[in-house]
């Protein structure tokens, strides 16, 4: 159960695995989320479902090294299970015949997109995408969206892909020259923010799914709070994707430093036993 | 055709006909049958402590039979107030989205605590474009000075404003003894408008069976003339705009009042008595008789009978019939 | 058909009960003063998240409180039991010596003895119905504490009577949740013949039991020697599976599960929405409970993290209250306050949990209430302030009501805010049931029989209840196996 049947490595920090998971896979729709447990004394940690395999049983999550827990699962192999895996959790996205979606991925961000971008493709709309990163190596899966999309501008920081530039610049160019109906913004919090408030300013519905902190994922706990509209919302189970408009998205990223000490303390701690 | 446009609420408004605060805009189909028939604004209805302090107490009574649940019923209050703020947000919203162009004014009932400021705050925070204070103290305290009170009403409203960044106004009552310096303190707070009077809930005499039951609720045709009076008096000496409330079922007694100095009137019973029609009519009538005395802008008719542009301003404070203004000696005609 | 006053009564003439009653004379008994329970040192225990405060009764004790008990011919006692438990003949038994009966007096009620005789508000139950209590105005018998000791005896004897089970009838049910109301359900259906699988949404089995009670007042190694019988039995446990989302109600229907208890809970935090309450350092209790209590965040050897301030303050009375502050006070903290807008007699919490918070230096901040949190640049809070109360009329609670003192506020600093002002029902199970009848508070509605809107799925416990006790919950799944099990029996061919 939760074996571990494909492994591959995006970049130094983005792996990807394939796991064996048959209910998940059949009851999953873009959007959605799994919780894992990597071992017995590990957090819970929550990871998009970057696709799924119904017929063979299987979803893939893609996770950045950015702690403890994702350090482990990448360490991982091939036939390791996983302590525990449970899902599919969260709101799936909206998808209907909208007309243009402009979808945009930052860094890692784009292994959530990838099954949106999919989904809306699928159901009759025009799917222009942009992807951007800090450089070519942390760009994913573009072969992928590709496959999916009408027309996909990458960018990069440093311009060692793509074009050089931030997200919003490619954004911004691709609403200027043709009408977008709707924009899905998934990648870091900063990013999404930008972008957020460039669709405000030409009045495009945007959605954007949030990287909450999470201890259970079920709505038991109230640690994925955020603001939407005033109104306070649980990542987990009103979300993750929300209006982008409506976020604080000020008080999200403070809220995604709340552990920063605790976090830098069990990171220190694990390297130093990695090294005993 | 009469330009029919007004200020109140610190926002400019279509019609000078505002709705005021009552069950008839609890829903976002309502409203735009108000909007659609001509009201320049909707006063929500009122939120009250009182009415969340009875929910809590009828949950209780409901819920807490063996005191199992004590727990989980100690702050259900919290979650009433949260339902009561999500009320509001979605009504709000259901009418934004809806297209229906028309300002919403939240109400809320006063008391100067902190939790309920706070909750002003919520309320007003809920895309309400303005906040209407429902401050009425009826002086029965036998132990509370004018002075406490002076002190309540405003130590309430400057708490709010602090809080709040949408325009607030305040409906009060004339019971002051020093009613017109009460007024004018007001007008030199922050406030974005007065609305003189609040209608209050009256008490009736069963005699029959010697107990106290409501009076009937709905105000009557000549209830207005108290608050002509005192916009009357009053708008001359402020800047702040003032709002009339009671008895105003026609357009004639709208456009008294709006010569007295009010920029806008508060309808209720009016609707409940006579429908949706009744503010068309309102409209339509009020423009009608503008455009008959050549009269371009409701601007134009604000304060032309007030007590400083009237010929014979003494009249609005003759209170006593006397000899010199007028017989009245018979008893039956 | 013997009613239950008739079945009692019976029991209590049999011979030993009566040669019993006739060895102590009743001034004998009456004189003796209620035992203390002992206890870890307040200065030691509160260095240790693990050590549990009560240590219990030895049998020497255990004997001589269950002496006191009168044997009464009108035992009011058991009216204050939710479940209904023969008390006498349980507390008699222990008397006599013979405690592996009294253990199995007890599992006929009770599906969890241990538990309730550590968590149940006994004061408020069924030692508030007791004679001592009701005619004498002394301390009552300690009832859960010869609960408690009857059920640690069999448990550490390793003697653990598992019930007998019907033969297995085919037909398989599902529970929705792992808490105690779905566990009862499910060891009361496994002795009835049927097929049980406990669905659980997290990676640990127990509910409220591990996530909620703290080690330090239900050692978790306890649950799970429950949950162990229960396994015994034939009972089958789903981890990792959230019914409605993993599989929906239809898949299941098709898997061939007839019948569904949904025992999913009062889990969703409630908060007071008051201004800064979103900064870094404000959690609900539920958040901080489960970090710790299934998390294991208060050890280094597990990876979840969990904040540890100095100046922690938790809002709210219950035993959730009392648990997250005297958990925060083992964390570290200099200070642990309890922030609660009544006075401390009016605090649900229970009597003993506020008697070991007081011992352990919990400082009791009464008749105040958070109006709004400060926080640093860096969005931590730092600072709350607080409105001081005074008590007002009573309200419809029975406690008298809470009222702001005009204009006196007072600010304290903290570095950790824990929200315990209770919890609202789980949405998940309404959420993929739009057929399913529940209440203006999100409970789902049901008749007598535990039974909801929709005839195969019976839920019970905090999910109906809003949010009660560990012995109602029980009580709830035994009510609602009786009841799944009868419409079953008529309603073959669902």
């Amino acid at each position: 159960m939760n074996r571990i049947l494909e492994k591959e490595f995006f970049s130094e920090n983005v792996v990807k695995l394939v796991v064996e998971a048959p209910l998940i896979a059949k009851a999953r729709k873009p959007g959605n989320f799994v919780i894992l447990r990597v071992s017995e004394n590990g957090e819970r940690i929550p990871l998009t479902i970057a696709g799924a395999d119904e017929t063979k049983g299987t979803i893939t999550i893609i996770a950045q090294k950015v702690g403890v827990s994702t350090e482990k699962l990448a360490l991982m192999n091939v036939g390791d299970s996983l302590v525990d895996l449970v899902g599919p959790l969260g709101k799936s996205t909206e998808i209907h015949n909208v007309g243009t979606v402009l979808c945009c991925g930052g860094g890692v961000g784009v292994a959530p997109l990838l099954p949106i971008i999919e989904g809306f493709k699928k159901a009759g709309n025009r799917v222009v995408s942009v992807l951007a990163a800090r450089n070519k190596d942390l760009i994913i899966l573009e072969d992928e969206v590709r496959k999916w999309s009408d027309d996909v501008i990458v960018m990069t920081d440093d311009g060692s892909h793509g074009r050089k530039g931030l997200v919003t610049q490619g954004v911004e160019e691709v609403i200027l020259r043709e009408k977008i109906d709707e924009c899905i913004a998934i990648g870091p919090a900063i990013m999404m923010k930008f972008t957020s408030l460039l669709t405000k300013k030409y009045n495009i519905p945007t959605q954007a799914s949030l990287n909450a902190m999470m201890v259970d994922g079920t709505g038991m706990c109230g640690a994925c709070r955020v603001s939407v509209g005033g109104k306070t919302k649980f990542t987990c189970v009103d979300g993750p994707e929300f209006d982008a408009h409506q976020i604080d998205f000020d008080e999200m990223m403070m809220r995604l430093g709340g552990y920063k000490a605790e976090e830098k303390a069990a990171f220190e701690m694990y390297n130093k036993m990695l090294d005993k | 055709m009469a330009n029919l446009t007004t200020r109140f609420f610190g926002l400019k408004l279509k019609t000078p006909v505002i709705i005021g605060s009552a069950g008839l805009s609890n829903s976002v189909e309502k409203i735009k049958l108000l909007a659609e028939n001509g009201a320049g604004a909707v006063v929500l209805k009122s939120v009250f402590e009182e009415e969340i302090y009875n929910e809590f107490q009828a949950e209780f009574k409901k819920q807490a039979a063996d005191q199992s649940n004590l727990e989980y019923l100690d702050y259900l209050d919290y979650e009433i107030k949260n339902d009561k703020i999500k009320q509001y947000l979605e009504l709000i919203q259901g009418v934004k989205k809806a297209g229906i162009d028309i300002p919403l004014v939240a109400s809320i009932n006063c008391t100067s605590g902190n939790e309920w400021t706070f909750f002003a705050k919520r309320l007003a925070d809920s895309g309400a474009d303005a906040l209407e204070l429902n401050l009425f103290v009826l002086p029965s305290d036998l132990n509370r000075t004018s002075e406490e009170i002076h002190n309540y009403y405003f130590t309430t409203i400057n708490k709010v404003i602090e809080q709040v960044k949408i325009p607030v106004t305040i409906k009060i009552s004339p019971y002051f003894s020093d009613l017109g310096r009460m007024i004018k303190e007001l007008s030199e707070t922050k406030l974005a408008g007065i609305t003189l009077f609040n209608r209050y809930y009256n008490i009736d005499i069963d005699i029959e069976n010697q107990e106290l039951v409501p009076a009937k609720i709905l105000s009557n045709p000549t209830d207005y003339l108290q608050s002509l009076r005192w916009i009357g008096i009053m708008s001359g000496h402020i800047e702040c705009d003032l709002a009339a409330s009671t008895g105003v079922h026609d357009y004639q007694t709208a456009l008294k009042m709006i010569m007295a100095g009010a920029s806008a009137v508060q309808v209720v019973s009016g609707v409940y008595k006579h429908g949706y029609d009744f503010i068309k009519q309102m409209v339509v009538d009020m423009a009608k008789w503008m455009d008959d005395h050549n009269i371009e802008s409701i601007p134009e008719l604000i304060g032309s009978a007030n007590s400083i542009k009237v010929k014979n301003p003494a009249m609005y404070e003759r209170i006593q019939f006397m000899k010199h203004f007028g017989e009245f000696d018979k008893v039956v005609d | 058909m013997t009613t239950y006053t008739e079945y009692l009564k019976e029991r209590r003439e049999q011979e030993w009960r009566v040669e019993l009653r006739k060895k102590l004379k009743g001034k004998e008994r009456t004189d003796q003063a209620r035992v203390h329970m002992p206890e870890v040192d307040p200065m030691e225990r509160v260095k240790y998240q693990n050590v549990e405060v009560n240590t219990g009764l030895n049998t020497e004790q255990a004997i001589k409180e269950a002496s006191r008990c009168m044997d009464c011919a009108n035992p009011t006692c058991i009216e204050g039991c939710p479940v209904g438990i023969n008390i006498p003949e349980f507390v008699k038994n222990i008397e006599r010596g013979e405690f592996a009966l009294a253990a199995q007096t007890l599992k006929m009620y009770n599906a969890l003895p241990a538990v309730c005789g550590r968590v149940c508000p006994q004061e408020k139950q069924c030692e508030s119905k007791c004679f001592y209590t009701q005619k004498l105005d002394k301390p009552a018998v300690a009832i859960g504490y010869l609960e408690r000791f009857a059920a640690d005896w069999e448990r550490e004897s390793g003697n653990i009577a598992v019930p007998e089970c019907a033969a297995p009838n085919g037909i398989k049910v599902a529970t929705v949740g792992s808490g105690p109301s779905s566990l009862s359900f499910a060891g009361d259906m496994v002795k009835m013949g049927y097929d049980v699988t406990v669905f659980e949404a997290l990676h640990e089995i127990g509910g409220v039991l591990k996530y909620g009670i703290p080690e330090f007042r239900l050692p978790n190694k306890m649950v799970d020697v429950e949950l162990d019988n229960l396994r015994k039995m034939g009972v089958k446990f789903e981890t990792n599976f959230i019914v409605g989302r993993t599989a929906s109600f239809d898949q299941l229907k098709e898997e061939g599960f007839k019948g569904f208890f949904v025992g999913s809970g009062a889990g969703l935090p409630r908060f007071m929405n008051i201004p800064g309450e979103n900064y870094n350092g404000i959690m609900s209790s539920n958040e901080y409970l489960t970090r710790v209590n299934l998390m294991g965040a208060n050890s280094d050897e597990f990876d979840t993290p969990v904040l540890r301030g100095k100046n922690v303050a938790v809002i709210g009375g219950g035993n959730t209250a009392m648990d997250s502050v005297r958990t925060a006070k083992r964390l570290g903290a200099e200070r642990a306050i309890i922030v609660y807008r009544r006075s401390r007699v009016e605090m649900p919490a229970r009597v003993e949990e506020v008697k070991h918070a007081i011992e352990e230096g919990i400082e009791f901040m009464n008749l105040t209430n958070p109006i709004e949190y400060f926080a640093d640049a860096s969005g931590r809070v730092n600072k709350m302030r607080l409105q001081l109360m005074e008590l007002g009329e009573a309200d419809a609670s029975g406690r008298r009501s809470p009222v702001e003192i005009p204009g006196a506020t007072e600010d304290i600093d903290v570095d950790m805010v824990v929200v315990a002002v209770g919890v609202s029902p789980n949405p998940l199970i309404p959420a993929c049931l739009p057929d399913l009848k529940i209440s203006k508070w999100r409970t789902i509605e049901v008749n007598e029989g535990m039974q909801s809107s929709i005839p195969v799925i019976f839920a019970g416990g905090d999910i109906v209840r809003g949010g009660a006790t560990v012995i109602l919950a029980m009580g709830d799944g035994r009510n609602a196996a009786k009841s799944m099990h009868e419409y079953l029996s008529t309603n073959p061919n669902n």
